[in-house]
């Protein structure tokens, strides 16, 4: 018998990586040779902060000082330097540490290439990197009230914020605005993720040709089938959907081209979640008027602009226009709101979250906290579980991608696939809905589950019982962990897989790092292999080795506690008829039997979790990877759900109020 | 006059004017969503004079398939056009004398990074992809698919097709340090900028030829209108953004314009430089249902494929079979049990070796069914295969080494009398793969120095 289909088989053995290249962002940064300066540094704790001062001011003195002298003083020293500017008066320290700011200049002038100018002896690579080195080194005093900018830290680029609706948000837009979902039928592109790993990430969203048709068909379709003609013979459900839309028909005392505008001004404010100016409705108009000069229907004519609103990238983009000079933003209240709805609803403000911005009433924290609670108990928040959860589980393709052996699986098919997945989004979007502890995604009582997943799972309930939730007391099933999703989707598809399962919960639920194995390890010999009869013995050959043995230990053992879950996620004491061995034993010495046991020891690894969770929908609600400046408010969180029984809604409102989410960094358009 | 009247678009106006007054004339038919019917385009060289036919264009396409090859059953043991076939080629025995089959070509831009994602973005650029989770994302040149697309995309309705199987893997890669979507693009229209692909055929069949809309106009007029309508607010708002977000606003407008150049060329009534001799009728009636399981969807997609290029709806396509790191479950195939990417983890293991070249060998299969088809179709003197240039491979040779080296590499048709196939060549030395690559670009009339990495034209084709 041949070793392992077990082994590594879904990992990416990397090539020879060095450790350089983990640091250098790529490209055009390579290019100028001073990626090393990217190295994150530490953020000074509190009861280090002098120290740090004190030798930041030393480095400046026995590195950064001659570098000064050499290249710049010439210029600038004396009473008439150039510039207006005096280097020469830096001549320690201690001096500069009083006028720090001073010194971001310096570093940004010298970054644009702009010191020392033209004809001038420039700065070497090697100084350049000294320089920027010491200038980031700069120990932070209040990490919380800043963000990465080019300023704060050395070449930074700045992300990608006015990024397109992911196809998620575009979806729930359209339903939640025009009160039509988009046809099936037209198949918008699906998305790729960056930053922390989900598609808010705007660098990673583009923009194709067939989008755009998309859009176009989408518009076309829904405002179609929300403005009918006519009034009569509508039920009152498409009744309303209409009148939501044509706020103003024409009449006796409202003219045709007035009752346009009024319709138009309306959905371009509520699409595009702003104010809308007087100039740009009569752009909009301009669409009404053209199709009244061909002879079309108020009702038709009016679809124009209404569709131009959802193909405009005023609705499309999330838009967040930047002042003159770039630098650091407070969003507009207008703007918080439009993040707000996008983190909690994976779509755009209703029209009270949108009223609470027109009227400046989502300026203070108070504010923002009231209109968060409010939309966390909407039904609306079941996109946390649908689009974050789904993402962060890593089960996002799951109906597309995971397939199960036929042969092996006869029961499973596309109705069990649609109750596995439906029961992870639950899982999830019940943890924020009812605002549970965090904790329950590890090891829950509650169990999300209908008719037909209930037969599937063996609990008992009629086959056609509706959604329901469950509880468990004992721990089999309960958290992320031990849904059927996740079984099936960590396993291969004709078997389960420790490794796999093992390397899922490392990664997904603790949120360490499993590095791809190493080059060049030799596969086993092959008679050792076809020798032991088990899949537990192989890997425990396969761990005697010790280049698997450093990440093998810390997975399979995990993955060997899912034993009694089959492919498919279902319960067994057995497999082909021998009994299930359902052991494991960590390398810190704990040992488990089974899920019930395994739930309790990672219990005390739980601060894994939390601080995981954490950093997944901090990235999610910014769109971007975090940084050392978003460490804040990890800790921040942290602290609350320590404080408040480690409710999930104290992630969220952490979020919601603090500096990232509500400012944002623009690099300056020349 | 019921053009918008939009200010910054002045210069084209005229020119949208007298498009404007060409298609009320012509009573166009639309496709929905959007796109030009080709049942038009055939209408139209009907009523062309007979005779005028012109010589049948080149049409080109690279077809990917993940996770390597086991090179031992892939790579003929004999070079020149006395070689014998490998097992995993066996399934081109008819078809040997329209095939090159070209071995030690090299990526050597994909030697560093990770297993996969390194080695596949920069399967069509040949240069390096960017190391990143997210920012910055570089395939590092532009894809010769796209490259070619720019240049001859222009006379057909459709510039270029897109084709895959998969979604877009979603997540990132942090313990190797790239976005997965990497996985998931072959095609770049800039270094920076991955073409979304399309997977479902039936959206493929409406793109291609869409439903017939008699003579509606009013619906060309109001999609040409909406879309000036948001160039213009696109333009607005790229000057009130920062710089990397103009960049993304840069694509929704070039997004726009192109969707606009199909309408375009759909109502233009443009003469086209050659008219494919094809039976409306006989098309109307090809439209794929939903497939039912991977195999029928692979099938779907590559006879669109064919059915793209008979009819001239575009010269340029790229297909994915699957993902990379597709862990596709191949148990369909008899002898066969488990996924493909961790039978191409195959260890040396003879079994799991068995297997692999088992899946190489299907998906030569698929590749060979699409040569057949395009050899039965007739077109001006030879078939549409001999006017064709169709690649087949993958981004590395060994799954279990993933070695961007020895690269699996097939090139069949004659490119309109261009090439020579029916032949093993085995390039000694690191000959980059872009070579062969600047080779098909000049065979179609792209005049280039070099492309990728190339260090010259691959000779001997």
């Amino acid at each position: 018998m041949g070793l392992s289909p077990v082994l590594f088989p879904t990992f990416t053995h990397g090539l020879f990586v060095s450790r350089l290249d983990g640091l250098l962002p790529p490209l055009r940064l390579a290019s100028l040779g001073l990626g090393l300066m990217l190295a994150a540094l530490p953020v000074a704790l509190a009861g280090e902060e002098e120290a740090a001062l004190k030798k930041w001011e030393s480095t400046f003195d026995r590195d950064v000082l001659p570098i000064i002298q050499q290249k710049c003083v010439e210029c600038h020293q004396g009473d008439d330097p150039d510039g207006g500017f005096d280097i020469a008066q830096f001549q320690s320290g201690e001096i500069v540490s009083k006028k720090a700011d001073v010194w971001e200049e310096v570093g940004k002038r010298v970054r644009l290439k702009e010191m020392p100018p033209e004809g001038s002896p420039p700065l070497n690579d090697q100084q350049k990197g000294v320089l920027h080195r010491w200038l980031d080194s700069r120990p932070a005093d209040d990490t919380c009230a800043s963000l990465a900018t080019d300023e704060t830290q050395a070449w930074y680029r700045g992300y990608v914020m006015s990024r397109r609706l992911t196809r998620t948000e575009y979806r729930n837009a359209v339903r939640d605005l025009v009160g039509v979902s988009i046809d099936s039928s037209i198949e918008l592109p699906s998305d790729g993720a960056g930053g922390e790993g989900f598609d808010t990430a705007g660098d990673a969203l583009f923009t194709s040709a067939i989008h755009i048709e998309r859009y176009l068909a989408a518009a076309s379709q829904v405002m179609t089938a929300a403005t009918p003609e006519e009034e009569q013979g509508l039920q009152s459900t498409q009744l309303a959907i209409r009148n939501r839309l044509l706020v103003a028909v024409p009449d006796e005392t409202l003219a045709a081209d007035d009752a346009a505008r009024q319709v138009v001004a309306g959905f371009a404010h509520r699409a595009w979640r702003r104010p809308v100016e007087s100039v740009e409705v009569d752009r909009l108009l301009t669409l009404y008027a053209a199709a009244r000069a061909r002879g079309a229907s108020f009702v038709a004519a009016v679809r124009e602009p209404l569709k131009a609103i959802l193909i405009s990238p005023h609705f499309l983009f999330v838009v967040e226009p930047e002042s003159e000079a770039g630098g650091i933003q407070k969003l507009t209240p207008h703007q918080l709101a439009t993040r707000l709805a996008l983190f909690l609803w994976s779509s755009v403000p209703d029209e009270e979250l949108l009223q609470a911005a027109d009227a400046g009433q989502l300026s203070t924290d108070q504010q923002v906290l009231e209109q968060t609670r409010r939309m966390l108990a909407d039904p609306k928040s079941r996109a946390l579980g649908e689009n974050f959860g789904m993402q962060w589980l890593g089960l996002t393709n799951f109906l597309t991608s995971v397939r199960p052996d036929g042969e092996v699986f006869p029961e499973y098919n596309d109705a069990l696939a649609a109750d596995l997945y439906e029961e992870a989004v639950q899982t999830v979007a019940g943890v924020f809905r009812e605002d549970r502890s965090v904790l329950d995604l590890l090891d829950g009582q509650v169990v999300y589950v209908n008719g037909n997943l209930a037969q599937h799972y063996g609990l008992d309930l009629p086959t056609d019982a509706p959604w329901q939730s469950l509880t468990t007391t004992d721990r089999r099933r309960g958290g992320v962990l031990t849904l059927g999703a996740v079984l099936t989707s960590a396993s291969y598809p004709r078997r389960t897989s420790p490794v796999l399962r093992g390397r899922w919960v490392l990664e997904e639920v603790l949120g360490s790092r499993v590095p791809p194995p190493p080059e060049g390890v030799p596969a086993l010999e092959e008679s050792t292999v076809s020798q032991a009869a088990t899949l537990r013995e192989r890997l425990e050959i396969h761990r005697q080795n010790p280049d698997c043995a450093s990440c093998h230990n810390r997975m399979d053992p995990l993955g060997f506690g899912l034993e009694n879950f089959d492919g498919l996620g279902r319960w067994r004491e057995t497999d082909a008829g021998q009994a299930i061995d359902s052991t494991g034993k960590l390398p810190s010495g704990e040992s488990f039997s089974g899920p019930e046991e395994l739930k309790a020891v990672l219990r005390g690894r739980a601060g894994e979790l939390k601080k995981h969770l954490v950093r997944k929908l901090l990235g999610f609600a910014l769109g971007r990877e975090l940084n050392k400046f978003d460490q804040c408010v990890i800790e921040d969180c942290l602290e609350a759900l320590n404080e408040h029984d480690q409710r999930a809604s104290k992630i969220v409102e952490t979020i919601v109020v603090s500096y990232p989410f509500q400012h944002r960094y623009f690099k300056a358009a020349n | 006059m019921s053009r918008v009247a939009n200010g910054a678009a002045s210069s084209d106006r005229s020119a949208a004017i007298s498009r404007r007054r060409m298609l009320r004339g012509s009573g166009a038919l639309l496709g929905l969503p959007l796109l030009p019917s080709l049942l038009r385009g055939a209408e139209s060289s009907a009523a062309a004079p007979a005779g005028e036919a012109g010589k049948p264009p080149v049409r080109t396409a690279f077809l990917y398939f993940p996770n390597g090859v086991w090179e031992k059953d892939w790579v003929p043991e004999k070079t020149g056009g006395d070689f014998e076939l490998s097992p995993s080629l066996q399934p081109l025995a008819d078809l040997k004398s329209e095939v090159l089959v070209l071995s030690g070509l090299d990526k050597k831009h994909s030697h560093g990074g990770d297993g996969h994602y390194a080695k596949t973005a920069n399967f069509l650029t040949g240069m390096p992809v960017a190391k990143t989770t997210g920012k910055d994302i570089s395939s590092g040149g532009i894809s010769i698919d796209q490259l070619l697309a720019q240049h001859v995309g222009g006379q057909t309705p459709l510039p270029s097709l897109e084709l895959g199987t998969e979604p877009v893997i979603s997540g990132i890669d942090s313990n190797v340090g790239y976005t997965r979507l990497y996985g998931s693009h072959i095609s770049w229209q800039t270094p920076t900028r991955p073409v979304a692909k399309e997977i479902n055929p039936r959206v493929v069949y409406e793109r291609l030829f869409g439903r017939q809309v008699n003579a509606q106009t009013e619906e060309a007029e109001s999609y040409q209108n909406l879309l000036d309508y948001v160039l213009e607010d696109a333009r607005r708002v790229r000057g009130k953004l920062g710089r990397d977000d103009q960049f993304k606003m840069d694509e929704y407008l070039d997004a726009v314009r192109a969707v606009e150049k199909r309408i375009e060329f759909a109502t233009s009534g443009k003469r086209r430089s050659w008219q494919p001799p094809v039976d409306a009728a006989e098309l109307a009636g090809q439209k794929p249902g939903v497939p039912a399981d991977f195999r029928e969807h692979i099938d779907v997609m590559l006879d669109l494929m064919v059915l793209a290029f008979q009819t001239d709806a575009t010269r340029v396509c790229s297909f994915m079979f699957a993902n990379d790191v597709s862990g596709r479950n191949f148990s369909f195939l008899d002898g066969v049990a488990g996924g493909h990417h961790e039978l191409s983890h195959h260890e040396n293991n003879e079994q799991k070796i068995t297997q692999y070249q088992q899946i190489n060998r299907w998906h030569v299969e698929q590749f060979a069914r699409m040569l057949e088809k395009m050899r039965s179709i007739r077109e001006g003197e030879g078939t549409l295969l001999d006017n064709s240039m169709i690649l087949f491979g993958s981004s590395f040779s060994d799954g279990n080494r993933h070695d961007p080296d020895n690269l699996p590499i097939l090139l069949a048709g004659r490119g309109g009398g261009t090439l020579t196939p029916g032949r093993h060549l085995a390039a000694e030395g690191q000959v980059p793969l872009c070579n062969l690559y600047l080779a098909m670009l000049r065979r179609n009339g792209l005049e280039l120095e070099s492309f990728g990495d190339s260090t010259e034209e691959l000779a001997h084709l």
